[in-house]
């Protein structure tokens, strides 16, 4: 089923977990639009179904009922492999936690997407590089993620969720485990990826400064949108630049 | 994603869990090492037992006295209920009369010690005609000298490794040098026991060439008499060869043999005594492999073992793989990888230190010294690559279900998992 034309679009989408015997609902009929280029936040308590509502945006979970558009697409009828090609080359992936392996080495950990998409080793390691650079980690290929900072290691995630040049990306609490200074950086690059290369990107966050940067803010609450915001970047007051933009490898 | 790519991430993860791999590597190598070496030692020993018996013509029938004489129970007309049947020059001449034998050729043996030159060695010696060895051991040869005449009461004949031993850098005697026999046996006199030791001369008047078979290469020969006088044996010989006409004539003249004489009287032929003893050797060897396979298999738990511990370890990783992309199948292949990995390392040096265990097992064990069994362990090709690709095969199945486990976690969870 064909949608609207927007990148991403949720129709009474609604999620209920089992604890035992009791059913506990996490969204309740969720409906939302973002459109091509768009960068929302989703905010909310905790408990209000911001990480329940990304997961589903990003194929990690199915919902209990009602519809993901994508481009479209409706992913919630897909299946395993589908999904699985969908999160690899579709969605770029960033954790409040990082989720790095630390046995490998930066650039292992920022082409991993890659390996299983199965870019060419020699594209991949020059993007890998090109990616280094362009989150400011191009002297620091070489080292493993435990010897880095948080703000460090997250932009190796950053670097990692742009490997495969996806058109969405989610980030979930992206700045939740860094300083204020640090978490400023990691907006100011998120900014730029939206702006620059014009990726559509939903932040689910508690940081109120992130989430009046982006276009518009979903109020979520007892799994529902409780109303909706304009953030800043919609009014044209938050700009960023030096975005190197990049070359598609598959074209 | 290419297999060098799989590869490379599944070596990464083994690498990062050096030791536990490297102790689950070590139970696989123990597996096939002790399974190589049993196949190994077991094939020479099999070998050996071939190439000894296999020098003794095959047309040739040992037929000895019962060895208990209990239970001799007469059942053809020499049969002598309850006592040991003696063969004697009469047996000789009964067992020659029968239809199929060509020659019945008696020997005494026992053993002794001989002197020369200050030099000492025990030897296993038989009296016997030796114009007829020839029949018995077809590829005897002289290396020196000549074989003692059947009227030679002071002749000996030394076996290659009696003349050669294999301590020495020079000859135990020579042909035309003399040597002492000294033979023991406990006497009773007025009741009391003691020991007399009888010494006697005897001149070396050829030595046999080597025949690769210690039964023959470390025996001493002198004529049936000289052996019946030193050993006091009274005409009861300790055996006698009978040399069929064709080894087809074999069970049916072990059959007459065995009705004239019943139970008291032992025949055995090399080809027999060759697949008992291989029989024997294979139930034997076959319940050492039984142990080494579930050693085998041992290692095989180690791996499974250790691989669910690592995914229950890198819970996260999984998580994280699958949330950019790495199908169930991927992840599935990656811990496939994995124990394929361990089971192709712990197979290949295996099979190097199992090859290495069975000559180092053979020193351990009381023989291969001079003159003694001297065997070299078999491995063949198919043996070898039969127990590795066990090795591999086992790893695989054993990598399955953590394999499995890891390939069907739900991303969700997994990166949930502290």
């Amino acid at each position: 089923m064909r949608g609207d034309g927007s990148a991403i679009e949720t129709i009474d989408l609604k999620k209920t977990y089992r604890m035992g015997l009791v059913k506990v609902p996490a969204l309740r009929g969720v409906n939302l639009k973002v459109g091509h280029g768009e960068m929302i936040s989703v905010v909310g308590p905790s408990g209000s179904g911001k990480s329940t509502l990304l997961n589903m945006l990003g194929a990690l979970d199915t919902p209990t009922s009602g519809r993901i558009l994508v481009d479209g697409v409706d992913i919630s009828r897909m299946g395993e492999r589908a999904l699985a090609r969908f999160r690899n080359r579709k969605v770029g992936f960033i954790f409040q936690s990082y989720n790095l392996i630390d046995r490998s080495k930066v650039t292992k950990n920022v082409e991993l997407p890659a390996i299983v998409a199965g870019m060419p080793k020699n594209t991949r390691d020059k993007r890998v590089y090109e990616l280094l650079d362009l989150v400011g980690l191009g002297d620091k290929a070489d080292r493993r993620p435990n010897v880095l900072s948080g703000g460090e290691q997250q932009r190796v995630a950053i670097a990692r969720a742009l490997i495969n040049d996806p058109a969405f990306i989610l980030a979930d609490e992206p700045t939740g485990n860094l300083d204020s200074k640090t978490g400023e950086e990691i907006q100011n690059l998120l900014l730029r990826v939206n702006q620059e290369k014009n990726a559509t990107i939903v932040v689910v966050t508690h940081n109120v400064e992130l989430a009046e940067r982006t276009g518009r803010i979903l109020h979520l609450r007892d799994g529902v949108v409780e109303k909706e915001s304009v953030g800043l970047l919609s009014q044209g007051q938050v700009r960023d630049s030096g975005w190197d933009v990049m070359t598609d490898w598959r074209n | 994603m290419t297999v060098l790519d799989l590869v490379g991430l599944s070596f990464g993860a083994l690498k990062e869990r050096r030791l536990r791999s490297g102790l689950t590597v070590l139970m696989v190598i123990i597996g096939v090492a002790l399974m190589t070496s049993i196949n190994g030692l077991g094939g020479g020993m099999n070998n050996y037992v071939t190439e000894q018996l296999g020098t003794l013509g095959a047309n040739v029938l040992i037929i000895t006295p019962s060895a208990s004489g209990f239970g001799a129970e007469g059942q053809g007309p020499g049969a002598q209920s309850g006592m040991q049947t003696k063969l004697t020059s009469q047996s000789v001449r009964t067992i020659e009369r029968i239809h199929g034998i060509k020659y019945a050729v008696p020997y005494f043996s026992s053993s002794a010690t001989l002197k020369s030159g200050g030099l000492t060695t025990t030897a296993a010696i038989q009296g016997i005609d030796q114009s007829k060895l020839v029949y018995i051991t077809p590829k005897i040869g002289l290396e020196s000298g000549s074989f003692v005449s059947t009227g030679d009461s002071s002749g000996m004949v030394l076996g290659y490794s009696v003349a050669h031993p294999s301590n020495l850098d020079y000859p135990f005697a020579k042909t035309g040098q003399t040597v002492f026999v000294e033979f023991s046996k406990v006497e009773t006199e007025g009741g009391i026991e003691k020991v007399v030791t009888k010494r006697k001369a005897f001149q070396v008047r050829g030595t046999l060439s080597e025949l690769g078979n210690s039964q023959v290469d470390s025996v001493v020969f002198m004529s049936l008499a000289a052996a019946n006088a030193l050993f006091e044996k009274s005409g009861s010989y300790d055996g006698i060869y009978g040399i069929t006409s064709s080894p087809d004539d074999n069970d049916r003249v072990e059959a007459s043999i065995t009705k004239f004489y019943g139970t008291n009287i032992g025949v055995t032929s090399p080809k027999s005594m060759v697949s008992t003893i291989q029989e024997l050797l294979g139930t034997f060897i076959g319940f050492l492999s039984s142990i080494a396979l579930v050693s085998m298999f041992v290692g095989a738990v180690g791996i499974i073992t250790t691989l669910y511990t690592s995914v229950m370890e890198r819970t996260r990783e999984i998580g994280l793989l699958k949330a950019i992309g790495y199908a169930r199948e991927t992840v599935l292949f990656m811990f496939l990888t994995e124990s394929f990995a361990m089971g192709l390392l712990g197979g290949f040096l295996g099979l190097v230190f199992g090859i290495g265990g069975a000559y180092f097992l053979l020193e351990l064990m009381p023989f291969g010294g001079p003159g003694t069994m001297s065997i070299t362990p078999s491995f063949l090709p198919n043996d070898l690559s039969q127990v590795f690709l066990l090795a591999c095969a086992l790893s695989v199945v054993a990598g399955l279900y953590p394999a499995w486990r890891a390939s069907t976690l739900s991303p969700i969870m997994a990166l949930k998992k502290e």
